[in-house]
């Protein structure tokens, strides 16, 4: 019994959800509240505080105590127009973009939903999330400000962001105003590192490996002279040969270079190999290290930065999905 | 206001203002009890204390609720019901920690408020209702922004003053003003109620009561309170003739006089006949917890509910708990009872044996000079003329012998000591004497065409019967004080009673007695009644219910559309001033472009309308790039510098007279 609750009003929500999201179609970005997309309903305070309500209205009218009829049916009117103030409490705002750094697997993704209101009136408390509300600011007029929906990660890959509601009980917190979005957005979620990974293989190849450009004491060869060239740099005799300028090219040999690969993990399952890989280039990018990563499908060569980072790790992220 | 403190201060804010009345009413200790959680919550609050253990709790609304037990010395009642709602809703502070508990006691205030109208409904409390209703919106508000912003560290600043919270607050309910007052004059009220209303529904006033002692009209004295109104149809009668009649009296212990138990509950058999009544008039009465209406002699017509006894005393059959109308029609030709039966006869010659010996002796004097009872009655008011009595507030005490000491020793009294003594003195004569207490004269208001009495105008006076002509009404107070009666009781030469007793204040109080009577006869007493012939104004005949929800019905919905259509210029109307001035010189600039034949997009930055502008309007390059210049110079510049150069600049700016700029050109 206990189980029912909860599955039937998953099953009549999922399918509101979907209907809605069929009559939507896709998303398209910035995508503004209009009235069909906002619902309002009491919350269980509003509830409480029309049977307050109704209890005094039975009262007033048993004794015909005027005055305090007179509070009630205010109080009735002010609560009926809270409603309408919800309503435009959230109409007209817009998501203008929504973004989410690519995490590790089981951290928590930060969608950041930049919503903005280019409307003439302030919106006061506008509040976002999953299931409970997560995030909430205020809207001055003309501003773009980021609400920050978490979400908890279970699997590596592109994770889907799940619908999310935007939600006021503004003024009062009588009624909740809320507009479901089903935002089409992706996180990339990297696979979650190794904890007792394996040291870093070291098959570096020394001072034959690929070594750094751009700076360092060793002569690597000549290039065209380009603006902004060192004076020093400048290879004179070799310019002298030819109508153009030519600087030297230098270059800063490493001590190491590491291929991470595939094969060097033989007994593992799929999973762990990709967290030790995973272990891997974090480590080997945290030493500053020039690796590189064989995958049995894909391969990248040897490299070092932010953005060889990223790509070794969405190539593990994405392996075999 | 520091928004980690607004909520919960705004709640206890709601809650201390809607105790107040009630608070006023109650013994000191209970008070004490209601305002000590109010305080522990505030240090609290500012102290950061930790919420009260469940046992301190318990302990406490123990101890609360004997204390008001104690008190009272019961549970039972509305007052003290009301009582224990405050106490419980200021112990529930103590546990006020969460969002959900602040509503609760938010909310519960606004009903504490709902229960003060049983009590009070003058028009003061419009202040208190305003502020009740004011201050629980702006906590309602803070409790939610709290809620909102539960998950962050901080709530941030709306950046809006206290002020305009409270604006905001009132503006809401200006706006629900039209709808509200749509439904109180058309929501169908119920005809009778479907539960008893309980008899003490009202705290005790003043007022007469069902017996008299020396020194019970005195009080009255002091009390300005309106007793009722009574607005008359055709002629006003003479001040000296406003007698309105009261609780009757006929038994008497030698000090307290009581009415008859067969007076009061046999009616009468014979009554004035309403057609040839002189005086019509509808009385406003205001409630008195007792179960008299008054009427001037002799009341002719028997309002709903109530009856007229054998001694002409209208007595109702429940006490007048609320706000009472009734239509009455007097006759004061009636002939009151020619023959006088034994029984009554008896009771109206009682004395209580033993007492005021030299009033005997005194009246058995007079009996043995003259027969006719006639003749002793002027003998006795003309003993209270010539001898030196005082009318006067401040009458000494009265031992045993009340009638002896106040004729032959102190000889000052207030009405009640006159009338007594003359009616001890007539039954000592061998005639039936009674005394009528009620009130005397009142106040005529021309604006309202309306006679007002306040409770100060009771008075008391004496009823002999004589054969042939039955009952008579003497007033022994007008022989010593004539003016009380041509004049009214403040006339007499008294000191003042209070501080603030000027003859002016008193004219003043009573022109605004016209409020009070339209503020009772439109909010107070605004029944199912007066509710069904609220549109014979307008001719449509009276509304049975059916057709009133069918009004109901067509004027909500019209106020709603009403409302709907005015609610956003409304909330537009303060936001639109808040744009940017430097967005306003730029539109205005873009706008003369515009005039000028360009067409520049809303895409386009500074830069790229400036070339296109300079491109197209050659003759004004200089004054476009240094206007697009300046703007951006402004847009990005901390300061506000440059900002009235832009502006001159931008109002010069005319790009259709062509001519003044190509002077201009070299």
């Amino acid at each position: 019994m206990s189980g029912f609750g909860p599955a039937l009003k998953d099953l009549v929500v999922n399918r509101v959800m979907q209907r809605a999201r069929i009559k939507r179609g896709p998303m398209t970005y910035p995508f503004e509240l209009q009235y069909r997309h906002i619902y309002i309903l009491p919350t269980k305070f509003g509830w409480g505080f029309g049977l307050l309500l109704l209890l005094m209205a039975l009262g007033g009218l048993n004794f015909n105590n005027n005055m305090a009829l007179m509070l009630v049916f205010l109080l009735g009117t002010i609560a009926q127009l809270t409603t309408f103030i919800a309503y435009r409490n959230l109409s007209e705002l817009s998501i203008d973009s929504i973004h989410a750094e690519p995490i590790f697997c089981g951290e928590v993704a930060h969608f950041r939903t930049f919503i903005s209101n280019g409307d003439e009136r302030q919106r006061f408390a506008v509040q976002a999330g999953f299931d409970k509300p997560l995030d909430c600011s205020d809207f001055k007029l003309n501003v773009c400000e980021p609400l920050n929906l978490a979400f908890p990660t279970v699997k590596r890959g592109w994770a889907e962001m799940p619908s999310f509601r935007l939600e006021t009980r503004f003024p009062l917190g009588l009624f909740k105003a809320w507009s479901w979005v089903f935002p089409q957005i992706q996180c990339l979620v990297y696979p979650a590192p190794a904890i007792n990974a394996p040291p870093l293989p070291s098959t570096g190849q020394g001072q034959s490996g690929m070594a750094k450009k751009g700076s360092g004491d060793q002569i690597y060869g000549l290039r065209q002279y380009q603006a902004g060239d060192s004076m020093q740099r400048i290879a004179w005799r070799a310019s002298a040969r030819h109508d153009d300028l030519y600087s030297l090219e230098m270059e800063a040999p490493r001590e190491q270079a590491c291929e991470l690969d595939w094969d060097s993990l033989r007994d593992e399952n799929l999973e762990t190999r990709l967290s030790i890989l995973t272990a891997w280039v974090i480590a080997a990018d945290h030493k500053q290290l020039l690796y590189s990563l064989k995958l049995p499908s894909a391969q990248v060569t040897c490299g070092s930065g932010d953005d060889h980072r990223s790509k070794c790790l969405e190539l593990l992220a994405l392996f075999e999905q | 206001m520091n928004t980690r403190h607004a909520a919960i201060l705004w709640v206890i804010a709601a809650l201390g203002i809607s105790m107040l009345p009630q608070l006023i009413g109650m013994p000191v200790l209970v008070v004490a009890i209601a305002l000590l959680p109010i305080v522990w919550r505030l240090l609290a609050q500012f102290r950061n204390w930790k919420p009260m253990s469940i046992w301190l709790r318990v302990l406490a609304t123990a101890f609360a609720v004997t204390a008001l037990f104690l008190t009272y010395g019961q549970l039972l009642g509305r007052r003290i019901a009301v009582s224990m709602l405050l106490l419980m809703l200021s112990l529930k502070l103590l546990e006020t920690f969460r969002i959900r508990d602040a509503r609760i006691v938010a909310s519960l205030s606004l009903f504490l408020c709902a229960t003060q109208f049983l009590f009070h409904q003058g028009i003061p409390m419009i202040v208190y209702f305003i502020a009740c209703l004011l201050s629980t919106l702006t906590a309602l508000m803070y409790l939610q922004r709290q809620e909102a912003f539960a998950n962050l560290r901080n709530i941030p600043e709306t950046g809006r003053s206290l002020f305009s919270e409270l604006g905001f607050g009132l503006r809401l309910m200006l706006l629900a003003l039209p709808v509200g007052l749509a439904l109180f004059l058309l929501f169908p009220r119920w005809v009778s109620p479907l539960w008893g209303v309980p008899e003490d529904a009202l705290d005790a006033r003043s007022g007469l009561s069902d017996s008299m002692t020396p020194g019970s009209i005195q009080s009255l004295y002091m009390d300005d309170s309106p007793a009722f109104r009574a607005a008359f149809e055709g002629p006003v009668p003479s001040r000296g003739e406003l007698y309105w009649r009261g609780p009757v009296f006929w038994d008497f212990d030698g000090r307290r006089w009581r009415g008859n138990y067969l007076g009061r509950t046999i009616d009468a058999t014979t009554k004035p006949d309403p057609g040839k009544a002189p005086f019509r008039y509808s009385v406003q009465m205001e409630p008195t917890e007792q179960s008299w209406l008054f009427a001037l002699d002799y009341p002719a017509l028997e309002p709903r509910g109530a009856s007229l006894s054998m001694d002409y005393q209208l007595i109702t059959r429940q006490p007048i708990t609320q706000l009472r109308n009734y239509v009455m029609a007097s006759d004061p030709d009636f002939v009151d009872t020619p023959q006088l039966g034994l029984t009554m006869r008896g009771a109206a010659l009682e004395l209580p044996v033993g007492f005021n010996p030299r009033t005997a002796k005194m009246v058995a004097g007079w009996r043995r000079e003259t027969n006719s009872d006639a003749a002793i009655i002027r003998r006795a008011l003309a003993h209270f003329n010539q001898e030196q009595f005082h009318y006067t507030l401040n009458p000494p005490l009265l031992n045993r012998n009340t009638i002896d000491e106040f004729l032959f020793d102190t000889r000052r009294g207030f009405c009640e000591h006159y009338a007594s003594a003359f009616t001890v003195m007539m039954r000592m004569a061998g005639i039936p004497a009674r005394i009528v207490t009620g009130y005397q004269g009142g106040w005529y208001s021309e604006m309202g065409s309306y006679v007002l009495v306040r409770q100060s105008d009771a008075h008391a006076w004496s009823e002999v019967w004589i054969r042939g002509t039955g009952w008579r009404r003497v007033d022994p107070t007008a022989a010593v004080a004539p003016e009380r009666v041509e004049r009214g009781a403040m006339s007499l030469a008294i000191p003042r009673r209070h501080i603030l007793d000027f003859e002016w204040l008193r004219d003043v109080r009573n022109t605004l007695d016209l409020l009070q009577r339209g503020w009772n006869s439109w909010v107070i007493a605004f029944d199912s009644d007066r509710q069904s012939r609220l549109f014979t104004v307008f001719g449509w005949g009276i509304f049975d219910s059916a057709k009133l929800v069918i009004a109901m019905g067509v004027t909500l919905l019209v106020a709603g559309a009403a409302i709907f259509m005015i609610m956003p210029l409304l909330l537009r109307f303060r936001s639109s001033r808040k744009q940017d001035p430097l967005v306003r010189l730029w539109q205005k600039f873009i706008t003369k472009l515009a005039n000028a034949g360009l067409d520049p997009q809303p895409s386009m930055g500074p830069a790229e309308i400036a070339a296109m502008a300079s491109a197209q309007l050659s003759y004004a390059a200089d004054v476009i790039y240094r206007i697009t210049e300046l703007y951006t110079f402004c847009r990005y510049s901390p300061r506000n510098s440059g900002q009235v150069e832009l502006k001159e600049l931008i109002q010069d700016f005319n790009p259709s007279r062509t001519d003044e700029y190509a002077r201009r050109e070299p």
